[in-house]
């Protein structure tokens, strides 16, 4: 993290030398910048401007931004849509796949990086053969198993799966970034804690897990995200109202409502307002979790 | 392989016998109890929710089952055989075919120069990255609805931008129009993408040494000769990658049209994920869609195994 804002540090230092668009005058350079930063800011904008106008202006000309003030749509969503209910599910959901993804992944990406065993590099190409296999290659049995366990319709039907890998993040990715970790950790230090009478679990636990805490906030940060914004799983394995989740949820809230507009941002804005304050929040971390794969692998 | 990191009780003796034996790390097994511990509980999940699964794909794609009759009737490769003459099925693949070659190369297009712009010297460079990432964050559900919306034929804002701007006569209905529908959904999914690749791809400029572009500079090299020569050679590996990537994900694509259009008008916005879909829950035809789902899975893990390919040469040469 201290690296990159170095980086970022230096590379603002030496702008007047090494820039590629010399050529390029800055006028254009943030013309060109801002261009697709509006693009991709203005529709949020809009969200969430419209989330607070009048009823009778919703649908008007949406580029009259802001121009009421009506909170009153957001508690009207709220209620209105259920939103209660559809956040505790998704809670419900987040929680345990978050906690299972990222303890999981520490204890098998450690013993994948420093234990001796048979199979090892079998166990590891099988997580790793995860991270290319899409979801639609298990959709249709998945939903046949978890019916024949009981589970369909159960939180468990999408956290089990969301574990597994399924919805692109999980075990596969999980264990892939934290075995990389382990592997870089000096030995040293492991050995150290055993001269000094550590068991195996206790070099685990007290020495090596703690200081691979970065590369596990930052696994959490992106299994959190995934969780929350997951679609297809819940579609397929948690019918029924009462199990909504807030991406399924909100999508029945607005299909209904092609008029009302400012219900239909309000319910946008209360699904992805902690998504964009975590993300605000956690930036550097996300993006390290992001292209750790990449730029390891 | 990692070396270097032997245990310090086994000495440099330790060391040596162990990566003679092609076991750099601890020579002594670890017990069973610990692994299984350690890795049980992993595996066990990921066998059940995920490997179990997937050969389940395999096997009811060689069968006839309806999803609920007691018995699965082997038909040995019939349902492939019918795919190669379904015309749906050709359609969807052309679109996701469409999807790779637009889908990757738009977001290229717009994330790498604005990476390198970035990277090379710009004020509120984090800013500018989290802007662009916003997007990406966004549940597909949500993206799916703020663009159902800009493109409204009534209260869009694309509408409304054009009649703004004098050419009324371009508003459509973007979503409802067969000829427009899928560049629309398209162009939703671009927007929700290439912030993803400006990440990857300032990443990727990181490593490159700084040196090597002053070098350049000082033999006369113009910003595309920098450009061409050095920047691009420095970010190959992680270029490779998101190829991959994109490629890949260009076959699972669904959320974003399931929101939009929901593969319509007609079919002019179907995709393999979403005729598998509809094959398997909304017909009932678990085997042919487990068909059409594995050939999903094999030109994900083709274009994956040959993007891995071409890494590793990379590497060994460069």
């Amino acid at each position: 993290m201290a690296e990159v804002a170095r980086r970022a540090g230096q590379s603002d230092n030496r702008e007047a030398r090494l820039r590629v668009g010399r050529s390029m005058s800055a006028v254009a350079k943030y013309a060109f910048l801002g261009f697709w930063a509006a693009l991709c800011v203005l529709p949020l904008v809009l969200v969430l401007s419209t989330a607070v106008k009048d009823p009778n202006l919703a649908t008007g000309n949406p580029f009259q931004l802001f121009s009421s003030f009506r909170p009153q749509n957001l508690v009207d969503a709220w209620t209105l849509g259920n939103f209660e209910k559809y956040f505790l599910n998704t809670i419900v959901i987040m929680v345990p796949t978050v906690l299972g993804v990222v303890l999981l992944s520490m204890m098998t990406g450690y013993a994948l990086a420093r234990f001796n065993f048979r199979g090892r590099s079998t166990v590891f190409y099988l997580f790793i053969l995860g991270l290319m296999v899409p979801f639609f290659a298990i959709m249709i049995p998945l939903y046949y198993n978890l019916r024949d366990y009981g589970l369909l319709n159960t939180p468990w039907a999408v956290i089990l799966p969301s574990i597994a890998g399924a919805g692109g993040t999980g075990l596969p990715l999980g264990v892939f970034l934290m075995r990389a970790y382990f592997l870089d950790m000096p030995g040293e230090l492991a050995d150290a804690a055993r001269v000094d009478g550590c068991s195996e679990w206790d070099v685990f636990r007290r020495v090596l897990a703690p200081l691979a805490i970065p590369a596990a906030s930052a696994l959490a940060i992106l299994t959190f995200l995934s969780a929350w914004n997951t679609f297809l799983l819940p579609l397929l394995y948690l019918q029924g109202a009462e199990n909504r989740t807030l991406a399924t949820g909100l999508l029945l809230f607005t299909g209904g409502r092609t008029r009302e507009l400012e219900l239909t941002a309000a319910g946008t804005l209360i699904m992805i307002a902690p998504v964009i304050v975590f993300f605000l929040l956690f930036q550097r971390q996300f993006v390290r979790g992001l292209t750790a794969g990449a730029v390891k692998g | 392989m990692t070396v270097g990191t032997a245990p310090v009780s086994t000495g440099i003796r330790g060391f040596l016998a162990a990566r003679r034996a092609g076991r750099p790390r601890q020579a002594r097994r670890t017990s069973r109890a610990l692994v299984a511990v350690f890795v049980g509980p992993s595996l066990l999940i990921y066998l059940m929710f995920m490997v179990y699964p997937f050969l389940g794909t395999v096997m009811l794609s060689l069968t006839s089952w309806d999803g609920f009759a007691r018995t699965k009737d082997f038909i040995g490769l019939d349902n492939y055989v019918v795919l190669l003459g379904d015309e749906a099925f050709w359609n969807a693949l052309v679109h996701n075919l469409l999807w790779a070659v637009v889908g990757t190369a738009a977001p290229i297009l717009i994330g790498l120069p604005l990476a390198i712009v970035l990277w090379s010297g710009a004020r509120f460079r984090l800013a500018f990255r989290a802007m662009y990432f916003l997007p990406v964050i966004l549940p597909s559900v949500v993206a799916g609805i703020i663009w159902g919306w800009i493109y409204n034929p009534l209260f869009g804002v694309l509408n409304s931008l054009l009649e703004g701007v004098g050419l009324g006569s371009f508003t459509n209905g973007w979503l409802g129009d067969p000829d427009t529908a899928l560049w629309a959904v398209l162009g939703a999914a671009i927007w929700g993408a290439f912030g993803t690749l400006v990440v990857f791809f300032l990443a990727g400029l990181q490593g490159i040494d700084l040196n090597l572009i002053d070098a350049a500079r000082v033999d006369g090299a113009n910003a595309w000769q920098r450009t061409r020569h050095v920047i691009l050679p420095g970010i190959a590996p992680m270029f490779t990658f998101v190829l991959t990537i994109t490629l890949v994900g260009a076959f699972s694509v669904f959320d974003i049209i399931y929101v939009l259009t929901l593969g319509g008008p007609g079919t002019a916005t179907e995709v393999l994920a979403g005729y598998a879909y509809k094959m398997a829950f909304g017909r009932n035809f678990a085997g042919y869609g487990s068909a059409v789902a594995m050939i999903i899975a094999a030109l994900s893990l083709v274009l994956a195994i040959a993007f891995l390919k071409i890494r590793e040469r990379g590497q060994v040469s460069g």
